[in-house]
């Protein structure tokens, strides 16, 4: 290859890594909590992306690439010298299936399926809100393949571990936020509406 | 055919397209058969996609962008 094609092939890759900068930030912001360290971390990513962009195989997935390398920044540099409580634990907390508790509780079925009324009308913050309380791993694994729709075998290259970790991770960390969902909604006043059918929909 | 406790356990790997061929015409064939498990995988997946809108709001300040796009090489 001569140097007016390495050059040309090295200038897409980077057009092409900067597609992804949306992605890598909203994922950032979760992960760290804040605008301001969400932009350090999607720099740092980029600044050690294009720095090792030769050691890229061509074909691959650079998606997932920048993602781990996101990643690892995230936990080498960043988490070491956050000052933002780090929870890691998920033990001792009650997990449930947010339906199973729709169903268990009762609610008056005001349509022939209710349930997907009470999730319709749980406000995006509440959502939000339930997915920043979980511990940082399991946050992760939820907005990788819940937001950005990556695959168990890239989530488990992405993370470091094993396609089973991954696969426990996320079934804990999926109904783990489902009780959080539950928690955030219920503890949250009343928005919805002015009839007072949301409100009644809610949960005891 | 696989019972309704035996299609929860693949709900996810379901939902995620993780499953084999095979693996997923048999739950299919559940679904088809059982409305109460239908309802269950349909909310699940509604949550999941509710996740998913909520957090694809947000993008990055344009002034990131082009902090960025000055990394790039000239």
């Amino acid at each position: 290859m001569n140097q007016d094609q390495s050059a040309t092939s090295r200038s897409e890759l980077q057009e092409e890594a900067l597609s992804h900068i949306d992605a890598l930030y909203r994922t950032a912001y979760r992960m760290t909590g804040n605008a301001m360290d969400a932009e350090d971390l999607v720099q740092e990513t980029y600044l050690r992306a294009f720095r090792s962009l030769h050691q890229f195989r061509p074909g691959t997935n650079l998606r997932a690439w920048l993602f781990k390398i996101l990643t690892n920044a995230f936990i080498n540099d960043y988490r070491k010298r956050s000052r933002r409580p780090r929870s890691t634990s998920l033990d001792n907390v009650e997990d449930y299936y947010l339906y199973s508790h729709l169903i268990d509780s009762g609610i008056q079925p005001a349509s022939s399926r209710p349930e997907d009324e009470v999730l319709a009308n749980i406000p995006d913050e509440a959502v939000i809100a339930a997915l920043d309380s979980l511990p940082d791993e399991f946050r992760q694994v939820v907005l990788l393949a819940d937001v950005e729709g990556f695959s168990y075998r890239e989530i488990a290259d992405i993370m470091s571990t094993p396609v089973g970790t991954v696969m426990s991770r996320l079934h804990r960390a999926r109904r783990r936020l489902q009780s959080a969902i539950l928690q955030a909604y219920t503890a949250a006043p009343c928005s919805v509406g002015s009839d007072g059918d949301a409100c009644d929909a809610r949960l005891r | 055919m696989l019972d309704c406790d035996e299609v929860m356990e693949r709900l996810y790997q379901f939902l995620d397209r993780e499953l084999s061929e095979a693996e997923l015409a048999e739950v299919r064939a559940h679904l088809d058969a059982c409305p109460p498990c239908r309802d269950r995988f349909t909310f699940e997946q509604n949550v999941l996609r509710r996740v998913g809108t909520c957090c694809r709001q947000l993008s990055a300040p344009p002034s990131l962008v082009e902090k960025v796009r000055r990394m790039c090489d000239q």
